[in-house]
Formats: C-alpha cells, sequence, structure tokens
C-alpha cells in the first residue's frame, strides 16, 4: 500500500500551518498524524494527545571538557570552528555541533565526547489517531534529525496498522528541519498569506519544494487582508503551475477556535463548509 | 547596546516591531538575521543594496595521496565523507566544516573548496538608517554561517543594533541572539503564542540574556499569556492593540507608527525603559 504523506508548510512562519493541518484532521480518514515542528510544537495543544510512550532523542555526541586534566594550551578553542569553546576554555554546550575536532586535538586527553538527549519523542494517542510528536530543548542542534525521526515514527505507525494518511505539519524557513520533512513526502501544501512578506516567502519556499518534484497546492489564508496581494499569489502561482486550492478569508472565528483549544474546523464547522474546505480534502485524497 | 527581538511561534510580529524600533530610535542600525525568510528589507525599504558572498567549506580528496584508509570517514559524525572500495564520496552539503577530516587523514590528502551558501547584503533603507540582512541559499542546510558573519556587523557599530531573529528556538536562533545585551520576546495572547514563548524563556535563561515582552495582537485572543507573565515574573514592556489597520499596513509591507503617530512614543518609551534597566544592572 501507498502511503499518502500529506506535509504542511509555509516558509513564513505564522501563517497558519498549525490551524490548516489541524484542521484536515478531523476529514482525514486512516489517519497518523505527525507534529515535525519540534522547537515550536503547538498541535498537541488542539489535539488533546495521551502520551503512551516517551523515548529520549540522542543528537550528536557534545564534547566535555575535564577541568582537572584540562592544561589550557588553547589548542581545542583554535581548531573548534563553531566558536563553541571560549578563551579560558569552557565550552558552549548550545554551540558545540559534536563534530569532536578538539577530543582530537587535546594533548591531554581532557576532552570526550559524550551523547546528549537534546528532547523527547511523544507516541501519543488522540481522537482521530495515532499522534508522533516531539520537543527539541531550546537551543539545540539537530532538528532536522529529530523531524526525520518523527517522520520515520510516524511512517513505521502508518504501515504497522495499515494506515492510509500521514498529516505533517511542519517548521517555518526553508532549511535543514524543512528538507527534512519534505523528503519522501508524497505531497505538499503551502501555507500563505496575502501580505508582501507572505509573497515573498512563498517564492522562496516554492523554490525549494521545486526540487523534490512533489504535487504542490496553495493555500492563501487572509486572503481578503489584502486582495492586492491575494492577486499577485494567485497569478504567482498560475505561472509557475500551482493550483491554489483554498482561499480563507480573515476570521476572529478561527483564533476564538484556537482560545478555545477546538479544533477550528470543528469549532467552526459551517465557517470551513462555506470556503469549500470539503473539496479541499478530496483533492489532497484522490491519487 | 545591542537588542535582539525575538518569538518562538512565527508570524507574531518580530519584523513588525523590529522595523518600528529601527525607524524610530535614532542613530539605530538594523540587522535581519532571519536568513532563510528575510522581510525586514521589505519594510524598511533599502536602496540599492551591495551584496557579499558568505562561504562553507567542503573537502576534496587528492585521488594519488589517497590510501582509502577510511579515517575520514570513522571520523566525520555527520556522514559526509564516506569512503567505498574504490573512492572517498563526499556529500558536500552534509558537512558542517568542522575540518577534521584533513586533521585525521595520515597522508595529506584533503584539501577544502568553498561553496557559497547565501549572501550578505548591506545598504542604507529609506529612513536613512543601515540596514544588515543575511540570505540562505535554496536547499542549504543551516544558516549559522551567515548569522555569525552578520554579527560581525553589529559588533562594529557602537551604536544601538536591533536584530530581528529566526522563529523557533533551534541552533539558528541561538546563534542570532547569543551575545546580545536585551532580548524583545514578541508575543500573541493565544494559546500557541503561550506555548512557543515558554521555550523561548527557556533558552534565553539558560543563556543568562535579559528580556522583556511585547504582546501583539492584544485583544485577539485569551488571558493565558497574563497569567504566565505573573507566574513568571516576566516584564510586560508594552502591547500593541489587535487592529485591522495595522494587519492591512502589514500586508502592503508598511510600517505602521509611520501612519499611526500615536505609536512613535511607545516604541522610543520602551527603548528607554530598556536602556535605564541596562544601566542599573
Amino acid at each position: 500500500m501507498k502511503i499518502n504523506e500529506i506535509v504542511v508548510i509555509s516558509g513564513k512562519g505564522g501563517t497558519g500551518k498549525t490551524t490548516l493541518a489541524a484542521s484536515l484532521i478531523p476529514y482525514l480518514k486512516d489517519l497518523i498524524i505527525a507534529d515535525c515542528d519540534v522547537d515550536a510544537p503547538d498541535l498537541n495543544i488542539l489535539l488533546d494527545p495521551k502520551i503512551r510512550s516517551t523515548y529520549g532523542f540522542v543528537g550528536l555526541k557534545k564534547a566535555i571538557i575535564d577541568p582537572k586534566k584540562c592544561i589550557k594550551c588553547g589548542l581545542c578553542e583554535k581548531h573548534c570552528k563553531f566558536f563553541a569553546i571560549s578563551k579560558d576554555i569552557v565550552l558552549s554546550q548550545s554551540k558545540c555541533e559534536g563534530c569532536g575536532v578538539c577530543e582530537f586535538v587535546c594533548p591531554v586527553n581532557a576532552i570526550s565526547m559524550v551523547d546528549a538527549i537534546v528532547g523527547d519523542l511523544y507516541e501519543s494517542t488522540t481522537n482521530y489517531g495515532d499522534f508522533v510528536h516531539a520537543r527539541l530543548v531550546p537551543g539545540e542542534e539537530t532538528s532536522g534529525k529529530l523531524v526525520a525521526e518523527v517522520r520515520k515514527k510516524a511512517k513505521a505507525l502508518a504501515i504497522l496498522n495499515n494506515k492510509k494518511n500521514i498529516i505533517v505539519d511542519g517548521s517555518p524557513g526553508i532549511a535543514c528541519n524543512v528538507i527534512s520533512s519534505l523528503t519522501g513526502a508524497s505531497q505538499v501544501i503551502i501555507v500563505t498569506e496575502a501580505t508582501f512578506s507572505g509573497l515573498h516567502d512563498l517564492k522562496r519556499i516554492h523554490e525549494l519544494t521545486k526540487k523534490f518534484n512533489l504535487k504542490t497546492q496553495v493555500v492563501i489564508n487572509k486572503f481578503d487582508l489584502s486582495p492586492n496581494h491575494s492577486e499577485m499569489i494567485e497569478k504567482y502561482c498560475s505561472e509557475n503551475n500551482i493550483i491554489v486550492g483554498l482561499k480563507i478569508p480573515f476570521t476572529k472565528k478561527i483564533v476564538r477556535s484556537i482560545v478555545k483549544k477546538t479544533i477550528p474546523s470543528i469549532g467552526e464547522k459551517e465557517f470551513f463548509k462555506e470556503i469549500g474546505f470539503l473539496k479541499f480534502i478530496d483533492s489532497l485524497t484522490q491519487s | 547596546m545591542r537588542i535582539a527581538v525575538l518569538s518562538g511561534k512565527g508570524g507574531t510580529g518580530k519584523t513588525t516591531i523590529t522595523s518600528n524600533f529601527a525607524v524610530n530610535i535614532k542613530n539605530s542600525i538594523s540587522i535581519d538575521s532571519d536568513v532563510e525568510e528575510p522581510n525586514l528589507h521589505i519594510f524598511m525599504d533599502m536602496k540599492d543594496p551591495t551584496s557579499e558572498p558568505v562561504y562553507t567549506l567542503y573537502p576534496t580528496i587528492n585521488k594519488d595521496l589517497c590510501t582509502l584508509c577510511g579515517k575520514c570517514g570513522d571520523f566525520c559524525n555527520y556522514n559526509a565523507i564516506i569512503p567505498a572500495k574504490n573512492q572517498v564520496v563526499i556529500f558536500n552539503e552534509s558537512c558542517h566544516d568542522c575540518g577534521g577530516c584533513k586533521l585525521v587523514c595520515p597522508t595529506g590528502a584533503i584539501t577544502y573548496e568553498k561553496r557559497e551558501v547565501g549572501k550578505i547584503f548591506k545598504g542604507t533603507t529609506k529612513y536613512n538608517t543601515e540596514l544588515y540582512y543575511g540570505l540562505l541559499n535554496i536547499g542549504e542546510m543551516s544558516g549559522v554561517k551567515i548569522i555569525n558573519q552578520l554579527k560581525k556587523y553589529s559588533e562594529l557599530n557602537e551604536e544601538t543594533v536591533f536584530i530581528d531573529s529566526p522563529p523557533g528556538t533551534s541552533c539558528a536562533t541561538v546563534a542570532a541572539v547569543e551575545d546580545v545585551d536585551y532580548a524583545i520576546i514578541v508575543s500573541e495572547p493565544t494559546p500557541f503564542g503561550v506555548s512557543d514563548m515558554k521555550m523561548v524563556v527557556e533558552m534565553l535563561r539558560e543563556m543568562e540574556i535579559p528580556f522583556g515582552l511585547i504582546i501583539n495582537k492584544a485583544g485577539l485572543g485569551d488571558d493565558e499569556i497574563y497569567d504566565y507573565c505573573k507566574d513568571e515574573d516576566i516584564e510586560i514592556l508594552g502591547e500593541v492593540l489587535f487592529d485591522k489597520k495595522i494587519a492591512e499596513l502589514y500586508a502592503g509591507g508598511k510600517i505602521f507608527s509611520d501612519s499611526l503617530p500615536q505609536y512613535k512614543n511607545f516604541f522610543s518609551d520602551i527603548y528607554k525603559n530598556i536602556r535605564k534597566k541596562r544601566r542599573s544592572l
């Protein structure tokens, strides 16, 4: 069975990725849910998950300097390309990328590389299906690797339980964690908003998704906030053969629903029906 | 004084707040370190910027010297250099440019070549202030190199520097905010805003950076954020009310205090308050 893995991303933050991803969930059957925005995970707020298992996430190893052995020769500081070791030979955990060069150059073996738990990965039960989510310790590296772990776990659950669909809530930006959420996905939804910044960032994220050759749809959130920019986005999409799958008008109803910790498409069923949400759902499950 | 503006959650108004400070505080310069999706230059209306490339290094192998001993592959923690049967394969996007493979190579077969990961743009804005921003090339894994390079400009300048930071709390954000004198968190009064802000607070406390909060879109959501700030003893520096007019100005790439002058003092007062606090520390 081919798994339909739908990834929701945006480039620009705060355009409504999580709102959209959450809203899709109740309408998709045979579903596994994955939150890959590991340094700002929010889907759990709307899904009320019951955590079944927690796994420590070991990222790259980190250096530890033994001050008793250290002779302050400064070789490690000189060789560290990540500025993780200060002049007085103190290591900054958050800057260490775990390369091991300091351990290698230290003449007195004062440095060792040790496993560091830099996040947690959770497997949970929700009313809408199994949910894989994670939390990176704030300030940590390797979020791309944690994203890959979340997706791997979600896929394994899908295969094990014979589930057809996986929905992935991605992170903003265009770097490692986004690239990591796109690799091997089935289709992508880019959520943008009708603003100057929204258009600017859409172009950049689309440059990235093009490289993956995925079925792509754009959702324009708050499209009526600036009809002018909404038109510019639609024009860009039609020139680049991207389908605008859904346009959502600005409404306080969505925020009100989130404040009540209710999935917006459940809390505001009528509103979603009116904007053609059901048709959009169909487009995601047709192969 | 270097002041970082950050948020955890995307779209709460980092760039909006940074741009309003930048135009209302005299002799300030601004830096956009959200190199994945920089937007500050749009609002500040930067004229004819000049650019410089930012490079990273990756290894190349001199086949005549390589003995396929495998030490480089054993050392590399990023799987960027993998010795195969007949040759050493390099995955240069995975390389973190740590310099380790060259150090361990017993025959001196490894040298480094540079690859552009992005650019830094610098120039003068319509407001006659200096602005620097980084732009990560599409497909690159990390903007940290560009952010570190950008920081050099903030160190050269003795005036006030406002740093628009990337969303989230991962390595790019750490790189952008480390060594700043003060951080302004911009959040919105929604469950998502509060949840993501908590991670930022945790990060800033760990980094021992003093900070305060500006609540943007006040009145839009609920009161959880106020309770949280009270419990955690976090200072609320000010609040920008939710106003469709502000949202529309933002949509059009405009700085709202230009059109709503009642906000001009709002930003200069917060700035004075931060300065005063810094002096008393």
